[in-house]
């Protein structure tokens, strides 16, 4: 597959040219940390290691078809967590639907797909503080992974039939004569070709070409009685357009490539790293590849910009990569963490799953480092040093973690394994002395020394960058 | 997502505040702040934003207006129980508390406040509000308050120039290049493990790499600001009447925090809510009513206090709504809407020209005050700052402040 998409892109993509180790980007366990902890949510010790050796093909395939974690679930999992979902909904607790998406999220061995997932929760960003359903909440959700990969128009043509984005963008309330802009509107600018690329005639006949289009028994439903059949004008085409047409045209548009683009290089990439000639270049392939966000998120993952120095922690840690990649990392897993009170300490952390703060989703970025979500991020830490998120937590003992991976428990050795961990080497020169230095100073047991270690790295300015 | 080129000169000057941030102790940064307060008369302003695009029209109705009654059929308010400031216009039934402000003199009501050509999306018009720009990515993505703070900001301070209360993203209002904003979920809840130390990890004075530095900034920051609140004495809290609700509870935070004379001279917090596409009428009810309730409470707070003649309070919503009302009894987004500032220096009543609803645009109501006369009013006789830098233009003050 490398080859054909190689051919078919143009020249100027040289920055998304297939990643080849070199001696000064070689493949070493900085890269292995890099692509696990932005492609998922952090790899365990023996994953990269295996990946270390294994290279960056097999390791990025392995990333690309869901079998780059290992089963760290005891049970069938696709089984326990359909259980805790129906169960979640039946509850009718928010909380319990928030804690199957981490429990999802904790233990699948495609990381990848819950990502684009939370992406897609983002870009359709529904909340069940208006809904309050929390079967079409799960039903969205499951839409969201079940297509997180597919080409663009197949998403966005489920998600504008599905029954909580409908009710939620308030299109049961759009009527021939009467539109009710708020899907229309959303539409345009949030989902496909983003602000600038429309007119306010744009959306009210895009409003009017939706009419109709409503949720019955909560089930999508066209009513052709409430359909307003008559002539629009589009992006200055003039016809008696149809919802389907409209989907159909909005992902024709150079906008909608864009807009795709740009997310997945937000989702995947650091600050600033595709200038926007890349941009331009990845929106050229995807329009060549029918907006296809598998093809998108490869030529993404395997490409020289996403390996390359610039790229490297060069991003904002958001709180599931917060979250689940510090219990995956220092697995954490077993027995299985209370998922209920993670998801609390995603909400302090500032992104309550179910509940974006509005139609636009987070910000993300820079944004997610509020000064409550900086302190919510230190306590989160210590709590689960102290291994305080699990059931049955007086088994902690960071010791024999260390001694399981071949590390020693002196202090120094530690905190070098955590960071070898964490972010794949020491951060700067004297970063490790000096954690070593300010949890060592109280004259504490050895077990306690390292407890600290463990909150203060997770607490630190470094572990807040992926 | 924030990038790097909008924070780029914020973080600049991160070094020298960080090597200052663990030796100087907060109460002397502290002191040298209440010094610079002073100078100021300590002036306060506390903004809350209505998010989602209040509906103007039904906040301040022209109950009488022919027009008013062709495009407002479900949603009317009657001539019976609107609150009646003039023979023609009156205020939402919902808004009884903020009615009796006015009559006390601590309410003022700029009418059809809006900009040229008027933006309907929620995130380009609420940034045009925040960033005072017509492009609020350009010129850094600095806000009007973050420029205007970047004027009195002390470089020496551990502390925030403004602080935001509530669950939200950092406001782009509050981005300075220099001054610098915490956002605070809420009080109560900002306290940090016992367990938890701040490992000294070097300054690392020599990095060039902003967000790095960002980073580290921001850590330090919010340890400082946790150590602060700690220390608030009881002393601070109050003994006024909250109504509960979310924004009552986050201004009361903030009455709290200025009874501590805390530095920042700026505050800001959210109300969401008011994207009242369907069912509006119970829906906006709630919001105004809950809304002005906890500002009236958050001015007698202070007044028993006798910290009131301090503070100025200002309220905005990033557009109103469609002059015609939809068919599922709400409204679809607008333009201009009502402004209100409040607090005793204000001169009380309705400002401006009630926009004419005899004369729209493409169905919407054309603005009759920019929004950017009022910043430049707040700037200039409040603040005390020169409004022209932060607005980059010239927008003459309003009659609006007491002298």
């Amino acid at each position: 597959m490398e080859s054909t998409l190689q051919a078919e892109k143009p020249a100027s993509s040289i920055r998304w040219r297939e990643y080849r180790p070199t001696k000064k980007t070689p493949w070493n366990l900085r890269r292995v940390v890099h692509l696990h902890r932005r492609s998922g949510f952090a790899a365990t010790w023996n994953e990269l290691q295996r990946d270390l050796q294994d290279g960056p093909q097999a390791s990025i395939n392995r990333v690309m078809n869901g079998t780059t974690c290992e089963k760290t679930y005891p049970e069938d999992f696709e089984r326990m967590s359909a259980s805790i979902a129906e169960e979640a909904v039946r509850s009718n607790q928010p909380d319990r639907l928030k804690a199957w998406w981490l429990f999802q999220m904790l233990f699948t061995t495609d990381p990848l797909t819950e990502k684009l997932t939370l992406l897609w929760h983002n870009h359709f960003a529904t909340s069940n503080h208006k809904l309050e359903d929390l079967s079409l909440m799960r039903q969205q959700n499951d839409l969201f992974r079940s297509l997180a990969r597919a080409p663009f128009g197949t998403l966005l043509t489920a998600a504008l039939h599905d029954p909580a984005l409908l009710l939620w963008l308030d299109a049961p309330s759009n009527h021939k004569g009467h539109p009710n802009e708020n899907l229309a509107r959303e539409l345009l600018e949030l989902f496909t070709l983003g602000f600038g690329n429309y007119t306010e005639t744009d959306v009210k006949e895009a409003a009017r070409t939706l009419t109709g289009w409503t949720v019955i028994d909560d089930q999508f439903s066209f009513r052709a009685s409430q359909h307003d059949a008559g002539q629009k004008t589009i992006l200055n085409q003039r016809r008696a357009w149809k919802g389907d047409e409209l989907v159909e045209l909005l992902l024709n548009q150079r906008g909608t490539a864009q807009h795709l683009a740009e997310r997945l290089c937000q989702l995947f990439l650091g600050e600033e790293i595709a200038q926007p000639e890349d941009i331009d270049t990845l929106a050229d392939g995807l329009q060549t590849h029918n907006l296809d966000i598998d093809w998108g998120t490869e030529t993404i993952l395997q490409s020289e910009l996403f390996f390359s120095d610039q790229n490297i922690r060069q991003r904002v840690t958001s709180p599931t990569e917060f979250i689940i990649g510090a219990t995956r990392a220092l697995e954490l897993v077993d027995p299985p963490p209370q998922t209920m009170i993670l998801a609390d300490w995603m909400r302090k952390l500032g992104q309550d799953l179910f509940y974006p703060p509005n139609v636009g989703g987070w910000n993300g970025g820079r944004d997610w480092l509020r000064t409550s979500a900086i302190i919510s991020r230190a306590n989160f830490a210590a709590g689960l040093s102290r291994g305080q998120f699990n059931a049955n937590h007086t088994h902690l003992d960071w010791s024999s973690f260390a001694a399981k991976h071949g590390r020693s428990s002196i202090p120094e050795d530690f905190v070098a394994f955590l960071a070898d961990l964490l972010f794949g080497g020491e951060p700067n020169p004297g970063w490790i002395e000096g954690i070593v230095k300010t949890v060592s100073s109280d004259s504490h047991s050895r077990e306690a020394v390292l407890k600290q270690a463990v909150a203060t790295v997770l607490a630190s300015p470094e572990a807040q960058l992926n | 997502m924030l990038t790097r080129r909008q924070f780029l000169d914020t973080s600049f000057q991160s070094t020298s505040i960080l090597s200052l941030a663990s030796s100087v102790p907060c109460f002397l940064t502290r002191s040298l702040q209440a010094a610079e307060n002073k100078k100021n008369n300590g002036r306060i302003l506390v903004v809350i934003e209505l998010n989602g695009g209040n509906d103007g029209l039904n906040t301040v109705v022209p109950f009488t207006d022919e027009n008013y009654r062709k495009y407002r059929k479900a949603l009317r308010i009657s001539e019976s129980k609107v609150l009646k400031l003039n023979p023609e216009i009156g205020l939402h039934p919902a808004l009884k508390d903020a009615a009796k402000l006015v009559e006390d003199g601590r309410l003022a009501v700029i009418q059809g406040v809006g900009y040229p050509n008027p933006n309907r999306s929620h995130f380009e018009s609420r940034g045009i509000w925040q960033s005072a720009q017509p492009n609020p990515k350009a010129h850094g993505g600095y806000g009007w308050l973050g420029r205007a703070l970047d004027q009195k900001s002390n470089r020496a301070q551990t502390f925030a120039d403004a602080i935001c209360l509530g669950d939200i993203d950092p406001p782009q209002a509050l981005r300075g290049r220099q001054s610098t904003q915490s956002t605070i979920r809420n009080l109560a809840e900002l306290q940090l493990d016992s367990q938890s130390v701040n490992a000294d990890v070097g300054s690392d004075k020599n990095t060039t790499d902003d967000l790095r530095q960002f980073v580290r900034r921001r850590t330090v920051d919010a340890r400082a600001t946790v150590e602060r609140i700690a220390k608030l004495n009881n002393a601070s809290q109050t003994k006024t009447r909250y109504p509960q609700s979310g924004l009552a509870n986050r201004l009361k935070d903030i009455a709290r925090l200025i009874r501590a004379e805390l530095e920042p001279r700026v505050y800001y917090t959210v109300q969401s809510g008011y994207d009242t596409h369907i069912n509006q009428k119970l829906n906006h009810y709630r919001r105004l009513s809950e809304f002005s309730g906890a500002l009236n409470a958050f001015l007698n707070d202070l007044r028993d206090s006798q910290l009131d003649e301090r503070v100025l309070v200002l309220v905005f919503s990033e557009f109103g709504r469609r002059v015609a009302e939809n068919d599922s009894q709400g409204t679809d987004h607008g333009t201009a809407g009502p402004v209100f500032l409040a607090g005793p220096a204000v001169k009380a009543g309705l400002h401006g020209t009630p926009p004419d609803l005899a004369d729209l645009q493409d169905g919407d109501l054309k603005m009759t005050t920019d929004f950017r006369s009022v910043y430049a009013t707040i700037l200039s006789k409040w603040l005390d700052i020169n409004p022209q830098s932060c607005l980059q233009g010239n927008f003459a003050a309003m009659d609006l402040l007491q002298s």
